[in-house]
């Protein structure tokens, strides 16, 4: 695991109730109910603050799994 | 039951470790699905209600796990975006039916104002710009006052964030109603609005949020995708501001700080440098002292206990109390005082005694880390205040621990201090006179029982709230409840006052008693740990049993719940002739006393003044 992916899953292990090693890149909004349009807004602005980053509103909604969160992320790096 | 309860203090240390904004958050999220049922001791539960103008799940997130931190159980509710009129407003919406015992308003200005308020604004007179200032003054206070009205609760209403950006730049202060004037008065009008209201308080947000800088009180982001109001950072900020006020309410302020001596209340070492050679004086180094002192004396002058506890010969310190030129703590401003060689909790556990206070209303001041873990460790109970290093950042370090709140200040604060010292020549004369009978005769007793008082009122509410060791019950009822219990016919609140040849101890006892047919029932029965051992309480049941029997009453029933802190009110029913004790399910032992065959009389030593 990157350093990277590693301060995604801490982010992630919170906002989603998860334990970081039930964390998947394919883990999807639709399919996991804590992952809700708040938990979705804590998760992004989580994100924006910890990379000093800030997505475009497109993006965010766009964002369907673990795995996109991170290639968004990777673009802005 | 038992796995939930685990998994809660599980979930609660790791936000204890880390108290960020997310941890909050997580916590909150996760407790929740735990699904808990609400608790069997009713007394720990509480139900808060956040409602307001914009997304206020993340300031309640943090209310509640802070409540919980506390070692109560909150149910929160939150409010839709935007609906806090709706909820607030009709009866039948879920929030007022959750009979909530604190209700956040959290109403932002903007959302009040006019789109167009910002831009107009340069171009607006001042008649246009009061009419304003009056609507949304209007619109936070009738919300209020619509709550304060409709339910019991304790409602907390945010003023107005007074804004740093002024279209009109440095010639702000120069218009007859500038913006940030427009806010501030606004803020005043708020605050005067709700002055002499006992269950409105109106929290100070804006200053809150100049404290940490307002600049970072918003982040835009989550602004403008989700409303929310506040940024991570500030988010637990604002929700510590709403805990201090359920810690008033709830009997968990602080009450006594205890302070070391040497490297805290002054620089060095007396036993070493002497009189002359400690740092104390109006220069630096010295003066940060002296200016800490000060902002110790400003708490003991509205009611909070000093004591000291200091391992030094006592001749050596407590010739700096009475005679160093610039010390500003004397003896008589501390209740008690430990200087000594023993180890500081066995000094702290004396000093709890001596005051008559429990440990877990101690703040312990003192600058050595090694003592402080002692203590920690000791005595978990006691709040060890982590001073830093340099003694410059004491003062601030004081004035940022918030823990000492009651909702008002009553005239037994402000003299709470020389009552102590009435306390200590009293235990003087105690240790001279030969037997207890003698001391008390001596001591010109007198008490006024009455039904309280609306002058009294706000202080038994508050004694109500606080007082943990001398209480029979622990019945928390908030300044609604008990003046139902006032307008009721069936049910009696009563306020006892106190004096002594030492002095005024204003009002220190209440009891409720209802009316059961036949019986009477002592619903509440407590008295500050300021009066005990002077048999007050025996002339306070007299009076009780006295109105019960006027009355044509048959038994008086004295109800009893047993916590952590009251056993010293334990045998109180016991040892005044009541008998036939039974326990019910929730805990509750009834002691009876059936007035044809038994009384209480007024103890000889008590004069009964009546009013």
């Amino acid at each position: 695991m990157t350093e990277i992916d590693d301060r995604i899953a801490e982010i992630v292990s919170l906002v989603l109730l998860l334990d970081k090693d039930e964390i998947s890149d394919d883990l999807k909004r639709k399919d996991y109910e804590p992952w809700d349009s708040m938990a979705h807004l804590l998760l992004i602005s989580e994100v924006e603050s910890r990379f000093n980053i800030f997505f475009d509103d497109d993006e965010v909604v766009d964002i369907w799994t673990i795995g996109d969160l991170k290639k968004v992320l990777a673009s802005k790096l | 039951m038992g796995d939930n309860d685990k998994a809660i203090s599980d979930l609660l240390e790791t936000v204890r470790e880390n108290p960020s904004y997310l941890g909050y958050w997580s916590v909150f999220k996760k407790i929740e699905r735990l699904e808990i049922p609400p608790p069997e001791d009713e007394t720990q539960l509480i139900r808060v209600a956040v409602i307001g103008s914009s997304t206020l799940e993340p300031v309640a997130a943090c209310l509640d796990v802070m409540i919980r931190l506390e070692g109560l159980h909150p149910q929160t509710f939150i409010g839709g975006f935007n609906t806090f009129r709706q909820e607030a407003l009709d009866p039948m919406s879920p929030f007022r039916q959750l009979d909530p015992d604190v209700v956040v308003l959290a109403v932002d200005a903007w959302s009040l104002l006019d789109q167009l308020f910002l831009s107009s604004f340069p171009r607006m007179n001042d008649k246009e710009r009061k009419s304003s200032q009056k609507e949304i003054v209007k619109a936070v206070s009738a919300v209020a006052k619509e709550l304060e009205k409709s339910t019991s609760a304790l409602v907390l209403v945010n003023n107005f964030i007074v804004p740093v950006f002024s279209p009109l730049g440095v010639a702000d202060s120069k218009q007859q109603l500038g913006i940030r004037d427009f806010f501030a008065d606004a803020n005043r009008a708020l605050a005067e609005e709700f002055r002499t209201s006992n269950r409105v308080h109106v929290v100070d947000l804006d200053s809150t949020a100049a404290a940490f800088g307002k600049d970072r009180v918003v982040n835009w982001n989550t602004m403008y995708r989700g409303s929310i109001p506040f940024s991570e950072e500030f988010t637990p900020v604002v929700a510590e501001g709403y805990l201090r006020y359920i810690r008033a309410i709830r009997g968990l302020a602080k009450k006594c700080i205890v302070l070391d001596l040497d490297n805290t209340l002054w620089g060095g070492i007396i036993g070493e440098d002497g009189m002359e050679g400690i740092k104390l004086g109006n220069t630096s180094p010295g003066i940060e002292y002296v200016d800490f002192q000060r902002v110790l004396l400003s708490l003991y002058n509205r009611g909070i206990i000093l004591a000291v506890n200091s391992k030094n010969n006592f001749e050596d310190a407590i010739k700096v109390l009475r005679e160093h030129p610039y010390q500003v703590l004397r003896e008589e401003h501390f209740a008690a005082l430990r200087i000594n060689w023993q180890n500081k909790p066995t000094n702290l556990i004396e000093l709890a005694e001596e005051i008559n206070i429990g440990l877990d209303s101690i703040v312990f001041i003192d600058d050595s880390p090694v003592e402080r873990e002692q203590v920690r460790q000791t005595l978990p109970e006691v709040l060890v205040v982590d001073l830093p290093e340099n003694p410059r950042l004491y003062r601030q370090t004081l004035e940022n621990l918030d823990v000492f709140d009651v909702l008002s200040l009553t005239k037994e604060d402000m003299a709470r201090g020389e009552m102590y010292v009435g306390k200590r020549k009293r235990a003087e004369l105690e240790r001279d006179a030969g037997s207890l009978d003698d001391f008390l005769k001596t001591l010109d007793l007198k008490v006024l029982i009455q039904p309280v008082s609306d002058f009294d009122t706000p202080r038994v509410v508050q004694l109500i709230g606080k007082t943990n060791q001398f209480n029979l019950t622990t019945r928390r009822y908030t300044d609604a409840q008990v003046q139902q219990f006032r307008d009721s016919e069936d049910s009696t609140v009563y306020s006892m006052a106190v004096t002594d040849k030492f002095g005024d101890e204003g009002v220190v006892g209440v009891a409720i008693v209802k009316a059961n047919n036949g019986d009477r029932i002592i619903d509440s029965f407590l008295m500050s740990c300021r009066v005990i051992g002077r048999s007050v309480e025996t002339a306070f049941l007299a009076r009780i049993i006295a109105d019960a029997r006027a009355a044509g009453a048959s038994r008086v029933i004295g109800e009893y719940i047993p916590t952590k802190k009251n056993p010293p009110a334990s045998d109180l029913y016991e040892r005044h002739g009541f008998g036939m004790p039974t326990t019910d399910e929730a805990g509750v032992t009834s002691w009876i006393l059936n007035l044809d065959e038994q009384t209480v009389e007024i103890p000889e030593w008590i004069e009964v003044r009546e009013e």
